[in-house]
């Protein structure tokens, strides 16, 4: 209903007469600054259609400013507010310092001082872009794998550019511009256009474009010398909405969903103008946007509000129903992009991680009793944030890499849960603290690489397999994990309790636990794999590099639990096999992505290699101190 | 423990043979050879690696090092598994976990031979509205003989990879003899002859074969070779090229022969005829959201419609078929290229996971109770 509402009002409001406070072009410098409104509600809130998904404004808006400057906000606002600008006044954002250029060659090959923050704005750029088009065209014209580090950061930064010069044009048919300037108050009247309005826009002349027809019809009979000057400014006006049309196409902003229901395309406002713009559905919503644009210049609240709403309400009600529901779960979204729950996760669990370290010298009853608590909210919102991810999708917890971060983040908490249930003497408290923290710090770095919230490749696009293949596979890999956590402290345990014996000893079962839980669940996600390749591609087994990460994980524990079988290791070579087993983990996990080769290569990442290496020191460095340590300390005891 | 058990373990070969340590160090070269491999494909591609790391007996490193294959390693780990299970396994309630988790693992590696021996994989690439019931192995190459002028044609063909160069090919019923003189696994053919080469016969004027070494994309590879074609004392040279689209025809005394080198054939008991293929990608993106093919199979008799698409492969008469990949030819038409494979020991693995997985259960069960009793 309010829907309706909303829409009537806004259809209304496209009848009035709407002129600029101020006058201003769009990417050039501008004296003025548009009066901008104080709310962007209505505006986060509105669709757009990006990389298959339809998706707020909010979220679309974050991903744009994190493609271009590497960071979510700007100058610590919501990067919404950067996109209307960018939108509605572009030439207020050429002193924004958005363009992230990682390496300091760059500049200095474009003659602009190198900034410590590596961020620079459109207007110092905007000098040398003749030199960096040509830096990009030679480096376009090498081959993508032959290409070095400079030569891709150039063409990520012209490319960036060009996409921000695109945005500048996206409302320009709002604009009042020279090419319709009409002084002859005559034709004003005969097309019917508000008398005292100083110029007229794009949108204000295509509205007319019928009057113009038949002010045009027979004038092709006689010659344009014969023409009287009324005719000429006819054709004139004509001639400029043909060659805008025919000039601005491919901008970016997907806002307008086509009228074909069988296309599922959503075009931007010029492209929608350049094909459906016949239809009065697609005229209106036009109006909606060239409304917002003169409100959010004006700075008048609730008239862009009521533009914006009547825009999402009438995209409502000609929407297909997959659309619909997909509309519908914009309030989550919304939640989700604000509230940020795996940040508050991972804080927590820093916490937490913060007070076991303070347990080791002061260690009251009520410390440990906070911290599970403390771990017990962390894991509230981490399982919140993942109900909301499955919700806004419609698909199962785990179906990217990031994903996949946050997900053996939350089984790592949940066993060491269990464990601190079981065990009372903080190691379950430590696994939940390191697992959740490691894993979400990961998953927040990689998160910088886009939006998370992508649509699947054909192969996966079955929820079935997803839901048990590879979350048995994330399970196993979170159990195995949690194991390497545990063996972690048994060696430290080895080192400073020693005399212990019944500490040892719980903790030693547990790693024996978590490690078999991990093999088990390994080996029925990657069973499950193998049927779903069985059924996918006829094989149930191929050898594929992703493949052969799961079978190294599940011959490492075999390895480990065989060993100790043949007593060949004891419980301190246990729980070393198993802090080994982690870097197993590491390696099918992501390590094997960064070889880029396989059928499973799609969650590569470049970025990942050095911390892995870092990471497999580390470790290699830890047993090879403290292991022989914990084992003399043994013998001693 | 049983008896025959008892028994059996005084055999002091069993009793070696199903030592835990041979399983670790079994374990210890699979991970190995599986990590070895998985990089090893980086630069060679995975069916080399396959060839060198999992489907061989034992091969050699830094030219002359020996290193067990996977086969090996897995034939080692089966016979382990087996004496293992026979004295070394305790057979009761409590215990029935491990017992059905090693039984289950010993089906696993049965399926993997029995699959090793028995799977044959092909493509079969289809317009819009044509059929067929003949797939084209990946690998395999033939050479194909016809006679000329035949209302029904009678091909033979031979596998050349089961024939080395220096061997005669007997095509008896056509009454001509092939002599492999040299055969290329890979090549690159050439229109300019060498000086001392002698004359050949081809259909598209190729003099020379020079050999390339193997693709990455191992069905990038082209072979070549050159033979001798012998008819009643008459012989003659011919080149065959695998690039080759068309037969090279040789003339006997007025008789024509057709000669092809061409990727060998699979038989199908069914025509697959492709009425549609159908490609849908995520809005305003090329991200294929999926691919399908609109099939009718045609057994003699019948005929029905089937839709394949990712994840919903067709199966049909020990067969299964799946889309693999896809093409437009120049004249914008779509090529469907599905996938054929043909395995008998399809549902081996299927029983291997239950049995495996059930074990897992009942042991994990076991384990759980068993502690809280404990704990009690």
């Amino acid at each position: 209903m309010l829907k309706k509402v909303f829409l009537t009002i806004g259809i209304l409001t496209i009848f009035t007469k709407l002129v600029f406070a101020q006058s201003f072009c769009a990417l050039e410098e501008s004296k003025f600054d548009p009066k901008r409104v104080e709310s962007l509600k209505a505006f986060r809130n509105l669709p757009i259609l990006d990389q298959g998904r339809i998706k707020p404004l909010d979220t679309y808006a974050a991903h744009i400013l994190l493609q271009f400057s590497g960071r979510r906000t700007l100058n610590k606002k919501n990067a919404v507010y950067w996109l209307a600008d960018l939108i509605f006044a572009p030439a207020s954002t050429q002193k924004d310092k958005i363009f992230l250029i990682n390496n300091p060659d760059i500049p200095e090959a474009l003659g602009i001082d190198v900034q410590e923050k590596r961020r620079y704005s459109f207007a110092q750029l905007n000098p040398s872009l003749n030199k960096l088009l040509e830096l990009a065209q030679s480096a376009d014209q090498i081959e993508e794998k032959e290409r070095d580090v400079v030569e891709q950061e150039i063409l990520r930064v012209y490319r960036n550019i060009e996409l921000y010069i695109q945005f500048t044009y996206v409302t320009t048919f709002a604009f009042p511009h020279p090419d319709f300037m009409i002084t002859d108050k005559e034709i004003i009247k005969e097309l019917n256009l508000p008398e005292d309005q100083k110029g007229y826009s794009f949108v204000d002349i295509i509205q007319k474009a019928d009057i113009l027809q038949s002010k045009l019809n027979g004038l092709d009979k006689s010659k344009i010398d014969a023409w009287g000057d009324k005719e000429r400014l006819y054709f004139t006006l004509t001639n400029n909405l043909f060659s805008w049309v025919a000039s601005n196409r491919g901008f970016p902003l997907n806002i307008i969903a086509s009228i074909d229901t069988d296309d599922e395309a959503w075009l931007s406002p010029w492209d929608i103008i350049g094909q459906e713009f016949y239809d009065e559905r697609i005229q209106n919503e036009i109006l909606f946007i060239r409304n917002m644009t003169v409100y959010y210049w004006n700075g008048k609240q609730l008239e862009f509000n009521i533009a914006a709403k009547a825009l999402r309400s009438s995209l409502k009600e000609r929407a297909s129903v997959k659309e619909e529901k997909n509309l519908g779960k914009f309030g989550q979204e919304l939640f989700y992009n604000k509230v940020k729950l795996f940040g508050w996760s991972k804080l927590l669990y820093g916490l937490v991680f913060l007070l076991y370290l303070l347990s080791l010298f002061f260690n009251p009853r009520w410390l440990r009793i906070l911290s599970f608590s403390l771990i017990g909210v962390g894991i509230f919102l981490h399982s919140f944030g993942l109900i909301l991810r499955m919700s806004i999708l419609s698909r199962p917890p785990v179906s990217n890499l990031y994903e996949t971060f946050i997900f053996v983040g939350f089984i790592g908490v949940i066993c060491g849960i269990i464990i601190e249930c079981i065990n009372k003497r903080w190691v379950g408290i430590v696994v939940s603290s390191v697992s959740g923290l490691a894993m979400l710090m990961i998953a927040g770095k990689y998160s910088a690489e886009g939006d998370t919230l992508g649509m699947l490749v054909a192969v996966l696009n079955s929820n079935f397999w997803l839901s048990t293949h590879v979350i048995s596979i994330t399970i196993g890999y979170a159990g195995c994990c949690v194991a390497g956590v545990i063996g972690h402290l048994y060696v430290l345990q080895n080192i400073f309790k020693p005399k212990d014996k019944e500490l040892l000893k719980s903790t030693h079962q547990f790693i024996i636990g978590t490690l078999g839980f991990g093999l088990t669940m390994t080996f029925l996600g990657t069973v499950l794999g193998g049927i779903w390749a069985d059924q996918s591609w006829g094989r149930f087994w191929g050898w594929d590099p992703k493949e052969n990460g799961a079978l190294l994980i599940v011959l490492w524990s075999a390895i480990v639990f065989h060993a100790k079988i043949a007593k060949w290791i004891k419980p301190l070579g246990f729980a070393v096999g198993s802090i080994l087993g982690v870097i197993v983990v590491m390696w099918a996990w992501f390590g094997v992505n960064l070889l880029g080769v396989g059928l499973h290569s799609y969650g590569f990442t470049s970025g990942i290699a050095m911390s892995l290496l870092f990471y497999v020191i580390f470790e290699i460095l830890f047993i090879a101190i403290l292991a022989p340590i914990a084992k003399k300390r043994l013998k001693t005891k | 423990m049983f008896d025959f058990q008892k028994q059996l373990a005084k055999n002091p070969i069993i009793k070696f043979l199903s030592s835990v340590k041979i399983a670790v160090v079994c374990l210890g070269l699979l991970f190995i050879l599986t990590l070895w491999g998985t990089l090893f494909q980086v630069d060679h591609g995975l069916y080399l690696a396959q060839e060198k790391f999992f489907n061989s007996l034992v091969f050699t490193f830094l030219g002359f090092v020996p290193f067990p294959g996977a086969r090996l390693v897995m034939g080692v780990l089966f016979i382990n598994l087996v004496c293992m299970c026979l004295i070394r396994l305790v057979y009761r309630w409590s215990n029935a976990g491990i017992v059905i988790i090693h039984i289950g693992l010993l089906t696993f590696l049965i399926s993997g031979f029995v699959t090793f021996y028995t799977v044959n994989e092909s493509n079969l690439s289809l317009i819009e509205g044509a059929g067929s019931n003949v797939s084209s192995l990946y690998h395999d190459w033939e050479i194909s003989v016809w006679r000329e002028g035949q209302e029904k044609r009678d091909v033979y063909a031979f596998n050349v990879n089961e024939y080395s160069q220096g061997k005669d090919l007997d095509f008896s019923s056509l009454g001509i003899s092939v002599f492999l003189k040299n055969y290329y696994s890979n090549s690159n053919a050439y229109t300019t002859a060498d000086e001392k080469a002698e004359a050949v016969i081809n259909n598209v004027g190729i003099k020379t074969l020079r050999l390339r070494s193997f693709d990455k994309a191992p069905e990038k590879n082209l072979p070549g070779l050159i033979a001798e074609v012998t008819l009643k004392e008459e012989s003659k040279n011919i080149i065959l090229y695998g690039g080759e689209s068309d037969p090279t025809k040789i003339d006997f005394n007025g008789e024509g022969y057709f000669f092809q080198l061409r990727r060998e054939k699979e038989q199908l008991p069914f025509v697959i005829k492709l009425k549609d293929f159908m490609m849908e990608v995520h809005p305003n993106t090329q991200i294929a959201r999926s691919y399908k093919s609109l099939v009718e199979v045609i057994t003699p008799g019948a005929s029905r419609e089937v839709l394949i698409s990712m994840n919903k492969p067709l199966r049909a008469k020990n067969y299964t078929l799946y889309q693999a990949s896809y093409a437009v030819d120049q004249m914008g038409r779509e090529i469907s290229t599905l996938a054929v494979v043909r395995n008998s020991g399809r549902i081996l693995p299927y029983v291997a996971s239950s049995i495996t997985c059930f074990g897992l259960a009942w042991h994990f069960l076991v384990m759980a109770f068993r502690r809280k009793k404990r704990r009690k």
